[in-house]
């Protein structure tokens, strides 16, 4: 029995050894994300938490400051040619977590890779984004990576060349797919390693990696004292908890083991009325944009009946979004009758959204039942049929928000319409999304985030190629337009490719193609020792370099 | 033995081959893509699916699978979600598992054990009914409500312990979940210990020994114990494969990165990672049948007559 006893301990103090107790907690926040990190990445990384996680530890070209306005980085400055083809980088002196210097071949060596390797955001390097000379081919693997339009000269110069002139493009370089990784570190490792722990991630920004594992519900990260910009720096640990309950996500904050919460429109109600937790409370707004996504696809179930423009306009003119902002959203979400969300790429002229005329399309766009109810009956004629019935589908494992959503959608059509029948499928997000892009369905309720501050993150998704794996609509002047905006001569007319965007939006939202629906705020609870985390509607949502905890 | 040892194991090989024949049909039949990321287009997807061999007949997908199998490669060995290799990771997450999981088997066998010995000792007596209320309600409760419940007053009420796990304080981040999956434990061994010891303080011999002037401590611990004890081994090794298992709600709420954790992501993720669902898939499937058979051939050594059943059957 001794020695049982013996083995039990021995054993326990193995399993301990290792585990060093630490207490501190001055300099530490504790932030909540509400789903897993997909990978630290940038070539498979997906979501927003892992770009956010990425950026904490790796810095681009250039950054975004506390009003999202677009400041240098790793770039000290950086040139545009007459043409706006070629763009010239200069590099500040940055180093490595390891020591080594920061240079123009770690850009060139992650660009290349990138467009060999992603299989999700290639296309950001290509045609319908950042136009990167060559890019399409180096991603279809026609031509070598080798011949991708980007450049180093030498250590501290990076060049970029690109096929069309893209107004946003220095904005694009916030974006984590366009940061460097350290060539001679990458090719140190396993293949297929990367960004998997601590020791085979490297970075150049304000934190390093000190605990981490793919789908981790713990990120841990340390100050980078090798940072070049260290002195903003005043966190020394940053760590992450991965929260898929908003419930244990309130009771977590409310006991201090958060400093950032994020919670579910049904709590802010109880949490306004709360004196103390209502003084942590925050709407942060973003730039994603819900939307009613109608199939026009005559193959699908129900006889292809949303192929008729006038039932989709009768839809989307019979839903009253300010009621689903206030009594069923009821985080801080603004209600939406554009196609792009409301606070979303400010125009560098004039400094104005793009969306900020809410009315611009009240006529196609609006709550207006005796106008949805001459729609419905110009369908049910050209269709010669009375009865519509349209299934819904949603992802009902992502919080009851959106449950809520389709129940009032349903309630509000089929109050509003007579004759129009919906049924609701709630389903897992992984057969919700195998629905969408076997185009088998009638309705979905779904969102889009911008990957970078321009609308055209949104209109390319309703080109007849970007529309394959949603709505199957096809308009040869739309997609002309966006081409124009993107590749064509528009593209380095900043004024008139502003202009022309709203006469694709104006054919977009005529057809109805979508029912915008509101643009998403957030309500986070976030300590009142917390101070200066900078939020972004594009990109990276939370940047922690001057956060503070006193 | 040598027969009986090599029936067993084919048998387990053969069961092994059918559960991994089970399990990789049904992923391949259940709805869900596994590029379902809304960023990828068809083409991606469908090239991304030709990569795979996804277009195959699923009895060619099998026998491909199988053979990089042999190999000791789950499929092509990488996560078809993010893209890093499976191996390693999955270790990991075993390490974290079978940590907290040794935790919990200590704590809860002493305990269990300990319960066991009042309760035989006390039978028919107040002591002996509270004991089998505990065992009972340990086998009622599941594990991760009592989580919940030692999360709300031990972490949230009393800040004893961190509300998550924190795998930088790892000792205090464990207690909680320890002490919740160690409550079956506890039941099991309790109710175990106090049948074993009972019939064995009714036999013959402990009635000898009593005759001989033997009693209290040095009874129970040299006459019962001893005897009672060795078959509880037979208790604990498959408790010990439930608890890597079995702790996956636990894993989920407490934020504690282990296989259990590992399993509910890669189903109810964004996509259904193939690879991953089937390795941990094989993984358990194979501790099982692993426990399982070292139990047979246990029982083999410990009771021959066992074996000898095995053979008239």
């Amino acid at each position: 029995m001794k020695k049982v006893l013996m083995m039990a301990l021995l054993l326990l103090a193995a399993l301990m050894s290792g585990c060093g107790e630490e207490s501190s907690n001055s300099g530490k926040l504790n932030v909540m994300l509400q789903s897993n990190v997909v990978s630290l990445d940038s070539a498979q990384a997906t979501d927003s938490a892992s770009f956010e996680v990425i950026a904490d530890c790796i810095d681009g070209l250039m950054q975004l400051d506390a009003d999202g306005k677009v400041i240098p980085a790793l770039a000290q400055s950086y040139e545009v040619s007459e043409d706006g083809k070629i763009y010239t980088f200069h590099l500040r002196d940055a180093k490595w977590a390891n020591g080594d210097a920061v240079t123009a071949n770690d850009f060139v060596f992650s660009w290349r890779r990138h467009c060999e390797e992603s299989t999700k955001y290639a296309y950001i390097m290509g045609s319908t984004v950042a136009c990167v000379k060559n890019a399409d081919a180096v991603i279809k693997k026609e031509i070598a990576p080798e011949q991708l339009g980007v450049s180093a000269p030498d250590a501290k110069t990076f060049v970029v060349e690109l096929d069309a002139p893209v107004s946003f493009f220095p904005s694009l370089m916030c974006f984590p797919a366009f940061y460097p990784i350290n060539e001679k570190f990458y090719n140190g490792l396993e293949k297929n390693t990367y960004g998997t722990s601590p020791e085979t991630f490297l970075s150049n920004g304000a934190f390093m990696l000190t605990e981490y594992l793919p789908g981790a519900a713990n990120i841990q990260l340390a100050k980078n004292n090798n940072y070049w910009d260290a002195s903003r720096v005043s966190l020394e640990n940053l760590q992450y908890q991965v929260v898929s309950s908003s419930d244990n996500a309130l009771t977590a904050f409310k006991n201090g083991t958060l400093n950032l919460a994020v919670i579910s429109g049904n709590q802010v109600e109880n949490v306004k009325n709360d004196a103390e937790l209502s003084k942590d409370l925050h709407t942060i707004p973003t730039g994603i944009l819900n939307y009613l996504s109608f199939n026009q696809d005559a193959k699908n179930n129900h006889g292809g009946a949303l192929a008729n423009v006038n039932l989709r306009l009768a839809i989307s003119n019979a839903i009253d979004r300010e009621s689903l902002v206030d009594n069923y959203v009821t985080n801080g979400s603004q209600a939406t009758y554009t196609a792009i969300p409301i606070r979303f790429a400010a125009n560098a002229l004039t400094g104005e959204y793009f969306a900020s005329d809410q009315k611009q399309f009240a006529d196609v766009v609006s709550f207006d039942v005796d106008k949805a109810r001459t729609f419905l009956e110009t369908a049910k004629s050209e269709l010669s049929r009375d009865n519509f019935n349209l299934e819904m589908i949603y992802a009902n494992d992502s919080g009851d928000t959106v449950v809520r959503v389709a129940q009032a959608i349903k309630s509000q059509v089929e109050e509003n319409l007579p004759g129009v029948t919906m049924n609701l499928q709630p389903m897992p997000k992984a057969e919700y999304l195998d629905r969408i892009t076997s185009n088998s369905y009638d309705i979905a309720i779904t969102n889009w985030a911008p990957d970078y501050d321009d609308p055209m993150t949104f209109f390319t998704l309703w080109t007849t190629e970007g529309c394959e794996i949603a709505e199957h609509w096809s308009n040869a002047d739309y997609d002309k337009i966006i081409a124009n905006c993107t590749t064509g001569e528009l593209a380095a007319k900043y004024n008139a490719r502003w202009i022309a965007m709203y006469d694709a939006e104006k054919i977009l939202l005529d057809n109805a193609v979508i029912a915008p629906l509101y643009t998403n705020a957030i309500a986070d609870l976030i300590s009142s020792n917390v101070s200066g985390i900078e939020f972004h509607s594009v990109a990276i949502e939370r940047v922690y370099k001057s956060a503070k905890v006193q | 033995m040598t027969k009986y040892i090599a029936k067993r194991l084919i048998m387990s090989i053969l069961t092994l081959f059918a559960i991994i024949f089970v399990l990789f049909v049904l992923i391949r039949i259940m709805p869900g893509n596994p590029f379902p990321v809304e960023r990828m287009s068809a083409e991606m997807i469908l090239q991304k699916r030709l990569e795979l061999g996804l277009d195959k007949p699923i009895l060619v997908q099998f026998a491909d699978y199988m053979s990089m199998l042999m190999h000791g490669s789950f499929g092509n060995g990488t996560s078809l979600y993010n893209g890093a290799p499976i191996k390693p990771i999955m270790l990991k997450c075993l390490e974290n598992s079978f940590k907290i999981g040794v935790l919990s088997i200590l704590f809860g066998t002493l305990v269990g054990l300990v319960i066991g010995i009042v309760a035989a000792l006390n039978r028919g007596k107040f002591l002996d009914g509270l004991c089998t209320i505990i065992s009972i309600l340990g086998v009622c409760i599941p594990s991760y409500v009592f989580m919940i419940f030692l999360q709300y007053f031990f972490s949230y009420k009393i800040p004893l312990f961190p509300y998550f796990f924190d795998p930088s304080k790892f000792l205090s981040s464990a207690v909680m979940p320890a002490l919740s999956l160690s409550l079956f434990a506890i039941s099991t061994v309790a109710r175990f210990t106090r049948n074993e010891m009972v019939e064995v303080i009714n036999s013959d011999y402990v009635k000898l020994a009593e005759a001989k002037g033997l009693y209290g401590f040095q009874l129970i611990r040299r006459h019962v114990l001893r005897n009672a004890l060795i078959p509880i081994v037979t208790v604990i090794a498959p408790l010990v494969v439930d608890l890597l298992t079995g702790a996956m709600v636990i894993e989920k709420i407490y934020g504690i990165n282990g296989v259990g954790k590992l399993m509910v992501d890669a189903i109810a993720g964004q996509g259904v990672d193939y690879n991953y669902v089937l390795a941990l898939g094989i993984v358990f499937s194979s501790l099982y049948i692993g426990v399982m058979l070292l139990l047979d051939i246990l029982y083999g050594i410990i009771d021959p007559r066992i074996r000898l059943a095995a053979k008239d059957g």
